[in-house]
């Protein structure tokens, strides 16, 4: 019964009460948006890291990531293959002969760390494939005598291998995607021009386009432009395993492109047996044997095991590589605590002030209770009550609000691309697809009802203080 | 049978710098049954005469006995369930709880006192017709006249049966008609239910009903006289 | 009595209501302010970083070098330019610079690295390497001696702890392993001791030497007296190879610069590169550093440059990483954001609740003659003050916390230390002083009050007497 005039009693003031219910519904929406976006860009991430850089569990020899020596491959790979393939939890094994390297062209050079791979087994394993440009030939697809690598955009820029060039094609494709014939005649004296960086093109068309014309077709045109020398050759210069300089000319055979601007510039992937040939390993030394699990959740319980297997060995998995990730996995549930808290914090504010209201300006009533025998654990919980019932409808509501807003960006995603750069140099994707755990709600509805009980204190006590004798004088 | 005794009883306020002795040294007693009126210029101690019985102040000097219970004796927590199990209240204002029907009302302090289920039914479907408001069931406070609020608190102060009625200037803020009719239903329970009623007020409709009544100046009877009208 | 004398007598009427509404704003401008200054301060010192181990506040560089970064790119400098430059009023130093890649070997060991040389002499002028030359090492062995002798507290094990770690400053060594001032000068000796890491710096008229990042002298196992090989591209295609000594070893900022730092006098890189005389940049080290100060001596070095060469602030040099910050710091402006919603959402409550409550009130005084007008003006004061109570507080209450955090940065110690240095961060997280920023929080609480005040103004001249005398 208690309860039932508590409820009643919220909406005596409805305006009022509906003012403080908004301001929760509002401030558990916008907290609990921003976190399903903030984790969606986590959750990409990891899954990119996962997916198309490090699989789940790594095998190094102990030596080999603290220094990179061609040397330091696995004593004995046959033992490592048997360990993973018995360990319950991992379906996918392969091995990797990765050495240090420069990568370079007439016109320009860069550091990179050169991956031999079993070209079969990581297409099964791996998504990265997926991730070609297209247009940029195909993952190692063609039959051709000279070597051929697999390589990251951003490497391609820094090798100047992409350049931008408004040939014909360029332009009949802009006419397909409905750039006005206005625009395209603008930037018909750019045709044939070769621009090395996607500089020069902005700055070529811009001095021939107007402000909003930059803005509305600006990404069309640099999408058009973008152009690589098919079957572009670099130079990879490296150390044997016998210590002597040696180097090849390697064909490209695509360019992917991921949200990791570090793993693009760094990475060039060659086919095992090319890279075997120059460097003069042997058939099965690997530097790294690397093992998928069945989910994401398993590494956390699969990699001691398999650490415990083989104790001569470096065995890690995809959060201690990805250290800056793992910080964020490891601590995203503390820090969403925290934000909510902060929010609710300040929501609690308005709560107070609501219930003080709503206890001063009830004196004589509660007063009246008082002294008709209701006693005061009974006042101090109706006042507690009606103060979670506040919490509790505008926190359910923004909960509300908030997952259905989430299943829909969820579905059709956020684009970020345009406002946030720099996301991408970290390795996130600016192209959001809001998602949050079914467990972090439950964890909020507790913080808001202990909102409630918090914000009640004061007003409760406030009640029980006021006298009984107030309900018997006149007017 | 003795409901209430009062005993020598003192009430002294610290006014800032001045003692103001609200009751002072008031000796009195009710027996069940009765119907009584205490009377007196505004500041002559009536209320806080009526606080203290109905333990809502505890006295500075004496002793008031209430159906066995040294009121003195009570820790504040104790009074309030006091006040719930044997006094039943009727004020100036303010008396109904107005999220709550007026059937709710009056069932509230039987559920306070966990009566079963069927039992507080009955009951307050009989206290609503004794005050004549057996069609208001379902209505708000806010839905129901001045008099109509007041029989409404008549009925939740009597239905759980306490030892006697404490009603606060009841009338006051009531036109003739009303007053008339709320003293009537008043009567007509103290002969049925043999409920004891002590009034505070100033109405002499109030007086012309009562049968004893006690006439208090500067916190001292001055007289306690019995009528023998018919009623 | 004056309109603002009315309104402040009428604000503590309600203290309890006056005091909650104008603490939730403090709690807000408070929250926000030292968020900031937090958040602020680390970007501040992160660019602080990189402009004082790597980029500089301004450079000279050929036009092409920001989009090709190449010797293709590099020019020759003579010391007429450095003269002119160095004339002008806000330039320190000029600092010839050439930088470019390499293959880095020791033994079998390679990385490609970032080789950057320099006049040691003229470096210090502008940058601060030398001050990142490690001086302390907790080897194994310098932590067994060292745990011979007594020491306080747990330092012992905070030394298991940090076993290989480098310290480049006696205060960050102390602070790091969490040892207590008073011991300070008790403890200091013992690493004196035991843990000293010889080393030196480069000087000008070195030939042979270089000196590397920690990072890259861990990877490569490469350490002081050991030889390195440079293998790369030089000028115009020519290969370029050459055997260098590595005399010390710097601790830089950042792991990517730390685990790539390669530095060499600029005769020996132009050697390497066999591109004599020629510089890739030229760094300007300059005495007022704030924007507009660099914009200027920019264009008054315009002259100087002319249209093959370019002079490039150090937020050009590093879009990307600022570009990094900005995407960091949305986030923090979104957590602002939706704590002054709510706030704003508290203050339109309170608002709300006054002018129902004070309905009979303002009734009364409209009727006995007070015009609405004159009404609405103190209730907008009353309502002004509230909230400038609130930022007043709030900018009151964060000024220790900030001035304390720049003063003192806050830094962490022992194992929260090492963690932070394990996800590789330094662990240190410095304030901002008061800036723009600060504005901006009066800013957002006098809108909210605007739209408060201008919803109670309606209301007040939307009253209707009888009704609300009636109320």
């Amino acid at each position: 019964m208690i309860t039932s005039i508590a409820w009643k009693n919220v909406w005596r003031n409805k305006t009022r009460s509906l003012t403080v219910i908004a301001a929760v519904t509002v401030g558990v929406f916008a907290g609990v948006f921003t976190m399903a976006a903030i984790n969606s860009s986590i959750v990409q991430r990891i899954d990119t890291a996962v997916n198309e850089e490090l699989a789940h569990i790594q095998v190094n020899n102990k030596e080999f990531r603290s220094s990179s020596d061609i040397q330091n491959f696995i004593q004995d790979p046959e033992a490592v293959f048997n360990t993973l393939e018995k360990t319950p939890g991992v379906t996918d094994i392969t091995g990797r002969v990765i050495v240090r390297g420069i990568a370079s062209t007439s016109a320009g050079s860069a550091g990179v760390e050169i991956t031999g791979i079993d070209i079969e087994k990581e297409l099964e394993m791996f998504t990265l494939s997926e991730r070609l440009i297209p247009g940029t030939g195909s993952y190692f697809g063609s039959d051709t005598k000279l070597n051929s690598a697999f390589i990251g955009e951003k490497l391609a820029k820094e090798l100047y291998i992409i350049r931008y060039i408004l040939t014909p094609e360029a332009f009949l494709s802009l006419e397909t995607i409905g750039v006005p014939a206005e625009v395209i005649n603008k930037l018909k004296p750019l045709e044939g021009e070769r621009f090395t960086t996607e500089k020069k093109l902005t700055g070529a068309y811009a001095a021939l386009l107007s402000g909003k014309e930059i803005k509305d077709y600006g990404m069309n045109i640099k999408e058009a432009a973008w152009s690589y020398r098919e079957g572009s050759r670099i130079i990879l210069s490296l150390l044997d395993v016998n210590g002597h300089q040696t180097g090849a000319a390697f064909r490209i055979s695509g360019i992917f492109r991921t949200n990791n601007d570090l793993f693009e510039a760094m990475s060039l992937f060659v086919p095992e047996d090319e890279l075997r040939t120059l460097t003069g390993l042997e058939e099965g030394q690997y530097h790294r044997v690397i093992a998928r699990l069945e989910e994401d959740d398993l590494t956390n319980k699969v990699t001691p095991v398999v650490r415990e297997a083989l104790p001569g060995l470096e065995v890690l998995s995809w959060k201690e590589i990805q250290t800056d990730l793992a910080m964020v996995t490891d601590y995203i549930n503390q820090i969403y605590a925290i934000f909510m808290i902060i929010i609710l914090a300040a929501l609690a504010f308005g709560i107070v002030n609501t219930m003080l209201m709503s206890v001063l300006e009830r004196t004589r009533e509660l007063g009246m209770l008082s002294a008709i025998g209701m006693n005061r654990r009974r006042v101090f919980t109706m006042i507690m009550l009606e103060s979670i019932f506040l919490s509790i409808v505008g926190g359910f509501a923004g909960m509300a609000v908030s997952a259905v807003v989430i299943a829909i960006t969820g579905h059709t995603g956020i684009n970020l691309v345009k406002y946030a750069e720099g996301m991408e140099a970290f390795g996130y994707s600016a192209h959001l697809y809001p998602t949050i755990g079914a467990d972090f709600f439950i964890m909020l509805t507790v913080m808001i009802v202990i909102t409630g009980i918090l914000s009640a204190i004061y007003p409760a006590r406030k009640a029980l203080q006021l006298n009984p004798v107030e309900a018997l004088k006149g007017d | 049978m003795k409901v209430v005794e009062i005993n020598d009883v003192s009430k002294t306020y610290h006014d800032t710098e001045v003692e103001v002795r609200a009751v002072n040294g008031v000796t009195l007693s009710f027996e069940k049954g009765e119907f009584a009126v205490i009377v007196g210029p505004s500041g002559s101690g009536k209320t806080t005469l009526l606080n203290l019985i109905g333990g809502l102040d505890q006295p500075t000097g004496g002793e008031i006995i209430v159906a066995g219970h040294r009121l003195s004796e009570l820790r504040p927590s104790e009074l309030i369930d006091f006040r719930m199990e044997h006094v039943g209240f009727v004020f100036q204002s303010y008396n109904l709880i107005p999220v709550l029907t007026a059937s709710e009302n009056v069932c509230f302090i039987m559920n306070l006192q966990k009566w079963p289920k069927e039992k507080r039914r009955v009951r307050t479907d009989e206290m609503l017709a004794s005050v004549g408001l057996s069609d208001r069931h379902n209505s708000r406070p806010s839905q129901l006249s001045g008099g109509q609020q007041q029989r409404v608190a008549v009925a939740r102060a009597l239905a759980p049966r306490p030892e006697f009625i404490l009603a606060d200037e009841p009338t006051a803020n009531l036109d003739s008609k009303s007053a008339e009719s709320l003293l009537d239903i008043m009567e007509k329970l103290n002969r049925e239910e043999q409920m004891t009623f002590i009034f505070s007020t100033h109405d002499v409709r109030v007086m012309k009903r009562a049968r004893r009544v006690i006439t208090l100046e500067d916190g001292r009877v001055v007289s306690d006289e019995r009528t023998n009208h018919s009623s | 009595m004056k309109d603002y004398q009315l309104a402040w007598r009428n604000l503590w009427r309600n203290k309890r209501r006056t005091l909650i509404t104008a603490a939730s704003v403090f709690f807000a401008v408070f929250f926000a302010l030292v968020m900031r200054s937090f958040q602020l301060g680390t970007y501040e010192k992160m660019y602080r970083d990189v402009i004082e181990s790597y980029s500089g506040y301004l450079q000279l560089q050929h036009v092409d070098y920001m989009d090709e970064s190449n010797l293709d790119n590099s020019f020759i400098i003579d010391s007429s330019v450095i003269n002119r430059i160095e004339n002008d009023q806000n330039v320190t130093a000029v600092i010839p610079k050439l930088e470019s890649f390499a293959l880095a070997a020791a033994g079998s060991r390679t990385q490609a690295v970032m080789v950057i040389g320099m006049d040691p002499e003229k470096e210090v002028k502008g940058l601060n390497i030398r001050n990142r030359l490690v001086r302390y090492r907790l080897t194994p062995e310098a932590v067994e001696s060292l745990k011979a002798e007594t020491l306080p507290g747990r330092t012992g094990k905070m030394l298991d702890l940090f076993v290989n770690e480098s310290f480049t400053d006696e205060a960050g060594l102390i602070s790091i392993l969490g040892i207590d001032r008073s011991d300070t000068l008790e403890v200091l000796p013992l690493f004196r001791k035991h843990a000293i890491f010889e080393n030196s710096y480069l000087t000008a008229a070195d030939s042979g030497f270089v000196v590397i990042g920690n990072g890259l002298s861990e990877y490569l196992h490469a350490g002081v007296g050991d030889t390195l090989v440079l293998m790369g591209q030089g000028y115009h295609g020519v290969s370029a190879a050459g055997l260098y000594v590595v005399k010390g070893i710097v601790s830089m900022p950042q792991p990517e610069i730390n685990n790539r730092f390669v530095y060499l006098t600029l005769n020996d890189a132009q050697h390497l590169y066999a591109a004599p005389g020629m510089v890739t940049s030229a760094i300007i080290s300059v005495w007022e550093t704030d924007d507009d100060a660099l914009l200027m001596t920019r264009d008054r070095l315009g002259h100087v440059s002319g249209d093959a060469l370019a002079i490039r602030t150090w937020k050009e040099m590093n879009a990307l990483l600022l570009n990094q910050m900005e995407a960091d710091n949305i986030g923090g402006a979104i957590m602002i954001g939706i704590l002054y919603l709510v706030i704003a959402f508290g203050v339109f409550g309170t608002v709300l609740m006054m002018m129902a409550e004070r309905r009979r009130e303002f009734g009364m005084l409209v009727a006995i003659g007070m015009q609405k007008g004159k009404l609405a003006k103190v209730v907008s004061m009353e309502m002004l003050l509230i909230g400038l109570l609130g930022v007043a507080a709030g900018v009151a209450g964060s000024l220790p916390i900030v001035f304390l955090g720049y003063a003192k940065p806050l830094r962490f110690t022992g194992e929260m230390a090492k963690m932070y240095e394990d996800y590789g961060f330094e662990p240190v997280m410095p304030m901002l002083l008061p800036d723009t920023y600060y504005l901006w929080q009066v800013v957002i609480v006098l809108l909210i009050l605007f739209i408060a005040i201008a919803f109670s103004v309606r209301k007040v001249f939307k009253m209707n007497v009888i009704n609300a005398l009636r109320a």
